[in-house]
């Protein structure tokens, strides 16, 4: 069974991938290696490279290795099937073998950096598997629908081809429908001077438009002062940093960063969503040369916490559903917010069931570090290599939770897959939703 | 009856003198093993030494090429040999609690010999035979 | 047998202290520089408070996350490199050539520790050959050369032992465990056996990130 996984995957049609494979020359593959290698790559992927003892102690990390058990699949495996070729042939591997490494890379892995965590070393195997997306990137060999998203990115700046009359009407349209809520409530738009700039991802316009009504009920409720950009620069998002696209990623984070100066606003204030966290907090800020963002950014998870804590929002009633809480890698791994997501779930809900393992030990998704973003033709293996966490799912349903929370839009992603192919039967919350729900709102 | 007593007695006598008289000669002239009051802990097997047999395959007919005596200044003297003194005495002085102190000098006196001489045993199990 | 003897103890064991000193220096120093140029992402997040947390966490058994789920693997690898650098250290056989050498000496094991020491190098090498052969995603990632650095790692503890215990043939084999232990030494900053010095500086820069970045526990 273990190897059918690893042999039926290497068969799933890509039209991004495919294409871009009847374009390669090993001449191209060769002179692309070694120029990423010598230009973008140095000590530490050597120093990775030479001090991994091959002792496979970083597969029970894995959540694609624990679902299928192939060892193709363990963190270790998958190094071993790219960049150690790669490194130890000098860029002098055949198309075929880019079109492996770039569907390990792509689909295989998540970069969610908890086989840092069990590592006896601490060797960053998400680092190397990016430095495999960079060269592929470069190559030309992307999945279709990754590929795609990065494009959006490239010509609108956000992740959706949301064009810039449609995000600021999706504004105004969530605005009105709150209205008939709560009267004076406001969408406040380009303000500038506001305490904060609030910072989404383009599905929220784009899909789910009644995150953006919510959150405006919630700081509305909570008195704060605050602000959506007019311009291209709203969206978070960045496919293009799980691309490989590093360019496009700085030009993302430049626009991002640069809205927030326009307006003044004291900090950022992002939506419940976890690469993008990583992108404005970890990786795009360095790619500009940042060694912290140059505004503060302060993820929803947080900002939350502290309306709660200092009571500018109130609970009048609690959830009534047991809930359970799924931490997501880049807000949890990447910022340690997990133990202020109890803190909202334990106030606003009337009962949490843990799932274990969890906080820096969670399962990821599958679906962040860009793998829901290829789309379709990835979206079965996606879903069969996390078997884990539907096992993890499933057990807490068991002991009675009906409700995921999961405050990210990947997570949401992923776990919605999951529960369905599944047939778990389980809601799946933001703590936007909870908070909306359960909170006390203006009468009027 | 008493002479007769007497006569036994002084045969017996006579030879336990001539044991005494012959193991003595035995201890001083004919060395089997390597030992030292000093080595109060037994780490390794004792050294098996034939000592006479072992100066005739090396040809060693001076006392003083392994029973020195070095005088105050620290040059060997010449004249003077030391086989009546254990090597403890000279080589681990002030009641030195470091043993590897007495250890290194027959270690050396062996074995270094042995090197240069491209002859006798040089690793551990050679001499310390269990 | 003298003149192999005075070969393998004399020049060769300094061609090996050579190769291991100077080879580990130039190894950390040439990282350390390159890293300075290439990866200068290590110096700006290094955090020598979260560096500490982090190796201290994966230097004392069951004190990660993976080390409690792998506990026969954790006792065998404490057990391992424990007894890899006590032995031959604190060994008496090792002490009295350094006093015969260089005049130099300090505490000892007693015979019967170093001699249990070796064997549970012995059988912990024993114990990741089986590993490397039998786990699926060990045998998956193993490669010649591991065979190969298992092998540098467990001569000189064999031939050790047959030489102590006085096996047949104890002569060749003390010969050839002064020549492993030689190898064993040379190849260690030229091989994977380098994770001995580079540990800190990998765990240490993952902590930084974990710690003062990331917030989050990185065992």
């Amino acid at each position: 069974m273990t190897e059918s996984v690893s042999k039926e995957s290497s068969l799933i049609a890509d039209e991004g991938l495919d294409k871009g494979l009847a374009r390669l020359t090993s001449e191209k593959i060769e002179k692309t290696i070694k120029t990423i290698l010598t230009n973008e790559t140095g000590a530490r992927l050597k120093t990775y490279v030479s001090t991994c003892v091959h002792c496979g102690l970083c597969s029970d990390a894995c959540h694609v290795y624990l679902s299928n058990r192939d060892p193709a699949c363990s963190p270790v495996g998958k190094i071993k099937q790219t960049i150690w070729e790669i490194v130890k042939k000098k860029g002098k591997v055949d198309a075929q073998f880019i079109r492996r490494a770039s569907e390990i890379a792509y689909t295989e892995c998540n970069l969610c950096r908890r086989c840092a965590m069990y590592c006896p070393f601490g060797i960053d195997i998400s680092y190397m598997i990016l430095i495999v997306r960079r060269i592929c990137h470069k190559l030309g060999v992307t999945p279709h629908y990754l590929q795609d998203t990065a494009q959006s990115h490239s010509a609108t700046l956000n992740q959706m081809w949301v064009k810039d009359d449609e995000w600021v009407d999706t504004l105004q349209w969530q605005e009105e429908e709150a209205q008939d809520e709560i009267g004076d409530l406001r969408i406040p738009i380009d303000q500038e001077g506001a305490d904060f700039f609030y910072s989404v991802i383009a599905p929220e316009p784009k899909f789910r438009a009644q995150l953006i009504y919510q959150a405006a009920v919630i700081f509305h409720s909570a008195g704060v002062s605050w602000t959506m950009p007019a311009t291209p620069g709203w969206d978070n998002s960045d496919m293009c940093m799980f691309s490989g696209d590093n360019e496009m990623m700085g030009r993302l984070k430049k626009a991002h960063f640069e809205t927030a100066m326009r307006l003044k606003v004291k900090k950022i204030v992002m939506g419940e969503c976890g690469h993008a966290f990583r992108s404005v907090y970890d990786v795009g800020n360095r790619w500009l040369g940042f060694r912290e963002p140059p505004i503060p950014i302060i993820h929803s998870i947080q900002f939350f916490y502290e309306l709660l804590k200092e009571g500018r929002i109130k609970i009048a009633k609690k959830y009534a559903k047991t809930v359970t809480l799924h931490d997501p890698c880049n807000t949890v791994r990447g910022a340690g917010l997990h133990e202020m997501i109890r803190m909202i779930a334990h106030e606003t809900c009337e009962k949490v069931i843990e799932m274990h393992p969890n906080r820096e030990h969670n399962y990821c998704c599958n679906a962040g570090g860009g793998v829901i973003n290829c789309g379709p033709p990835f979206k079965n293996k996606r879903v069969e290599n996390n078997s884990i966490k539907a096992d993890q799912l499933r057990n807490v349903k068991e002991q009675g939770a009906e409700t995921v929370i999961a405050p990210c839009h990947n997570c949401h992603g992923g776990l919605e897959d999951i529960i369905h192919t599944y047939k778990l039967d389980m809601d799946l919350k933001f703590l936007g939703d909870i908070i909306y729900e359960c909170m006390e709102k203006p009468e009027e | 009856m008493k002479q007769h007593s007497l006569k036994i007695s002084l045969i017996i006598t006579l030879i336990m003198m001539l044991m005494a008289a012959y193991s003595a000669h035995s201890q001083e002239e004919d060395v089997k093993t390597v030992e030292d009051d000093a080595f109060t802990e037994q780490m390794r097997p004792i050294v098996p030494f034939l000592h006479d047999e072992h100066n005739e395959i090396a040809e060693i007919a001076e006392c003083g090429v392994c029973h020195h005596v070095y005088d105050d200044n620290g040059l060997l003297s010449e004249d003077e040999t030391s086989e009546e003194s254990q090597c403890s005495e000279c080589h681990l002085p002030a009641k030195s609690k470091d043993k590897t102190e007495l250890i290194k000098y027959y270690h050396n006196q062996c074995k270094n010999c042995h090197l240069q001489r491209n002859a006798g045993p040089i690793m551990c199990a050679e001499c310390h035979v269990k | 047998m003298h003149a192999v003897y005075n070969f393998v103890s004399g020049p060769l064991l300094w061609v090996s202290f050579i190769l291991f000193f100077g080879g580990s220096v130039y190894r950390i120093v040439s990282m350390v520089r390159m890293a300075k140029k290439t990866d200068p992402v290590v110096y700006h997040f290094w955090s020598l408070k979260y560096a500490l947390r982090s190796i201290f966490h994966w230097i004392i058994p069951f004190a990660s996350e993976n080390m409690r789920k792998q506990p026969a693997m954790t006792i065998v690898t404490f057990a391992f490199h424990i007894c890899l650098f006590i032995a031959p250290l604190f060994l008496f056989a090792h002490i009295i050539l350094f006093k015969a050498s260089w005049n130099i000496s300090w505490m000892y094991l007693p015979d019967t520790v170093a001699d249990i020491m070796t064997m549970i190098v012995i059988g912990a090498c024993i114990f990741f050959l089986v590993r490397r052969l039998k786990l699926p995603e060990v045998k998956y990632v193993t490669s010649c050369s591991d065979y190969v650095i298992l092998a540098i790692v467990a001569a000189p503890f064999i031939t050790g032992f047959w030489t102590f215990h006085q096996l047949p043939g104890f002569r060749i084999m003390g010969i050839a465990h002064i020549l492993s232990g030689e190898i064993m030494l040379a190849a260690i900053p030229f091989t994977r056996l380098s994770h001995m010095f580079f540990f800190p500086f990998t765990r240490g820069y993952m902590g930084s990130e974990f710690g003062a970045v990331r917030h989050a526990r990185d065992w």
